[in-house]
């Protein structure tokens, strides 16, 4: 099918919704009102035979009614009833021949295996085809593009627009649409609420497929790192060479379910049964650079920092901590990956450090670590942030800071965006920044999202995020290398 | 005498079979420079004498046989033969018990195996995956592989860069590093994953491989396989 015609689904001109309700308990009126709050520039046309206007907007009985140019078609009527929804489509197409991507919400078709099911999905799909529509879904929660304003989600996530933080790089592609609207949902909790590039909940993929959405996102210049949650695909050959192709120009972050998957049944040899099918994605991961999480926190973690922070140039890691246990903790969680590693410094910065630092203060014991005590000022803070960012041993950096509450914590989040957000280093080298106390923290936090850095609330969570980007970073290295010798 | 890998497979195929044994897996795993302990398939006592001789003792003597899968509970294997007097008396009791267990099993003839010292077991292996097409594996060998399923894999074709982090992504990556003063090397390691991603390459029809245990030795002595087991893919491709 033609790739253009994805570009109906993010930028269309013109979106109806086959289904709109005026009942706020249902989906068909959840979708109309977030696309209403996000203030879609375009027509917005509800579609329900039931209703004469819906949240303010005419309600039409058919599609084929609609007198203006529709390129988006959003289904979320009863799954029975696609059998004369694309009947009317059919006579729209005939005589207008305008819409090029159709977002099917709605449940019960192919995903139920059943004889009627199966029947319904065919006729949305070959209707589809016909006229080289290209269908999401269906079963999924649909489709958002925060550039052009289109949400075509039933997800209420209760935290008002003002609120969300700028739209950044991330886009998600999800398998399931349960996970989904959680990953909306936990975004929006976030201590700034995360703005989402595009978000595409893919159900059935009946039609559009993980494959088509990573190359649409590939080319997608606002998209700088791509997330997906994953449960299985058919070609997983086909999908690996493709992500392989795009992790060479963007980070590419999965989460992907079945580990506990048995091993191939009709093994013949200890390979067979010891290469089941998830350890053969998981190589595969590994061997082209894309980056595998383990949980929701680390995928949201891992995204916002290959989202915000630069790329670190090197596997040096310091550990910068205001507190004894919480440093030991990181430097234990670091010690768990053998290519991170603590450095050295020189040995000017370590003067400059100890001469600037309370005399309790622990410098570079062990090695690529500082403690500057709970006496630490907001000075003691960003002095030592700045000498470690302009020591070249260093290639980020995590801070952690427990803030007790004789620290005036406005004054230190403006310290850290003076010496972190506000200079060049914001360029060069990753700081991660772990603000442990709860919702006691989460103003500041936000201040410090706001100025584009990335917080934490663990230093575990930190980690995880460092790690995964020194990897990438390690892969890219060796594919420009590219040495092959034995 | 040794056919190569192409008209061996093709033979194997041709007879109806869809494995090696164990003697033809031996010569096509050699053929890609993959070290296998010292094997000979003897027809009769004379060449099995011969055979020994030439390998120096201890040696192991197995019956090949296509129909007896289950060779040591068919006392068909002995190990530590260490002279010319117990390798005829183990050749005499090998066959014998082969007949009492399937007198109508076809015997091909009687391998007489360079016996090797213990040493650092591996497990080198290829599995075609429907999805993904060929695999190789490497991990922690011998004869729990499946229990402790220390293993590492990666889609073939692989580079050196891969061959090495398969070793990094098990728990022996410390043994390589030298821990207790050990000094294994990498090379052949690597070399091992790089003839079976090249040698799947070539030949798409092999299912899959298992080489268990591949004994390791420290820097100085010549690393070697024992067990191969090779069974071709099913499915046309």
């Amino acid at each position: 099918m033609n790739q253009n015609n994805l570009e109906a689904l993010f930028k269309p001109e013109n979106i109806a919704i086959v289904g709109a309700s005026g009942n706020p308990a249902k989906a068909g009126y959840v979708i109309l009102q977030n696309l209403i709050r996000k203030k879609y520039p375009k027509k917005i046309y509800p579609v329900n035979p039931g209703e004469k206007e819906i949240l303010g907007l005419k309600s039409y009985a058919r599609l084929s009614e609609i007198k203006d140019t529709v390129e988006l078609v959003v289904l979320i009527t009863p799954s029975k009833m696609i059998f004369s929804v694309m009947e009317d489509l059919d006579r729209r197409m005939q005589e207008k021949n305008d819409v090029k991507a159709i977002v099917c919400a709605a449940a019960d078709y192919g995903e139920t295996k059943t004889e009627e099911g199966i029947r319904r999905q065919e006729a949305l799909i070959s209707t589809a085809t016909k006229y080289n529509i290209r269908v999401v879904g269906p079963n999924c929660i649909g489709v958002i593009d925060n550039e052009s304003m289109v949400d075509t989600t039933f997800v209420e996530t209760g935290v008002p627009e003002a609120r969300f933080g700028p739209r950044g790089g991330v886009s998600f592609i999800s398998q399931s649409g349960a996970i989904a609207a959680s990953i909306l949902m936990i975004g929006a909790s976030q201590a700034l609420p995360v703005r989402f590039n595009k978000f595409i909940s893919i159900g059935n993929m009946a039609d559009v497929d993980f494959i088509d959405l990573l190359e649409y996102l590939e080319h997608d210049d606002t998209t700088r790192v791509i997330g997906m949650y994953m449960e299985g695909y058919r070609d997983g050959r086909r999908l690996i060479d493709t992500m392989a192709r795009i992790v060479k120009k963007k980070p590419i972050v999965v989460l992907k379910v079945g580990r506990s998957e048995k091993g191939a049944s009709a093994a013949n040899s200890h390979t067979g049964s010891l290469a089941g099918s998830d350890r053969v994605y998981d190589a595969a991961f590994r061997q082209y650079g894309i980056t595998r999480v383990e949980s929701i926190d680390e995928l949201m973690d891992t995204l916002q920092a290959f989202d915000k922070l630069a790329l670190p140039q090197s596997e040096n890691l310091f550990v910068l901590s205001q507190a004894g246990g919480p440093g030991i903790f990181c430097t234990d969680a670091v010690s768990k990956y053998p290519f991170v590693k603590m450095p050295g410094i020189s040995g000017e910065t370590r003067k400059k450090l100890k001469e600037s630092l309370p005399p309790m203060a622990v410098v570079c014991v062990p090695e690529g670590y500082a403690d500057i005590t709970a006496s630490a000022t907001v000075t003691n803070h960003a002095q030592s942030l700045q000498l470690l960012l302009e020591d070249d041993k260093v290639g980020g950096i995590i801070l952690i800071t427990v803030i007790p509450t004789f620290l005036p914590k406005k004054e230190l989040a403006q310290a850290l965006v003076n010496t972190y957000s506000n200079s060049r280093y914001k360029y060069e080298k990753p700081v991660y920044f772990v603000i442990m106390a709860g919702d006691y923290v989460k103003d500041i936090r936000e201040t410090l999202e706001r100025a584009g850095i990335c917080t934490f609330d663990t230093p575990d969570r930190a980690v995880n995020a460092a790690k995964n980007m020194i990897k990438y970073h390690q892969y890219l290295e060796e594919q420009n290398s590219g040495g092959e010798c034995l | 005498m040794m056919l190569k890998a192409g008209q061996l497979l093709k033979e194997v195929i041709a007879s109806g079979r869809n494995a090696l044994d164990e003697y033809e897996g031996n010569q096509l795993l050699t053929q890609y420079g993959i070290p296998m302990a010292e094997t000979s398939l003897c027809r009769d006592l004379a060449q099995a004498l011969e055979a020994a001789g030439r390998t120096g003792f201890p040696v192991v003597m197995k019956v090949l046989s296509p129909d007896i899968l289950h060779k040591t509970e068919a006392g068909c294997v002995r190990v530590g033969i260490n002279n010319e007097a117990e390798l005829q008396q183990a050749y005499q009791a090998v066959l014998r018990n082969a007949r009492h267990y399937k007198p109508d099993a076809r015997i091909r003839g009687v391998i007489v195996q360079e016996m090797l010292i213990p040493g650092l077991e591996l497990i080198f292996g290829v599995k075609k995956d429907p999805q993904f097409g060929h695999v190789v594996l490497f991990g922690t060998g011998g004869i729990y592989v499946e229990i402790i399923r220390d293993v590492s894999l990666r889609l073939v074709p692989i580079k050196v860069r891969d061959a090495l982090e398969m070793i990094d992504d098990t728990l022996l990556s410390p043994v390589f590093s030298g821990a207790r003063g050990k000094n294994y090397n990498k090379d052949t390691v690597v070399s091992v994953l790089m003839a079976l991603s090249r040698l799947v390459q070539e030949h798409p029809v092999i299912g899959e491989v298992d080489i268990n245990p591949f004994i390791l030795y420290e820097d100085g002595m010549i690393s070697k396989g024992v067990d191969a087991v090779i069974v071709l893919d099913d499915s046309k491709s």
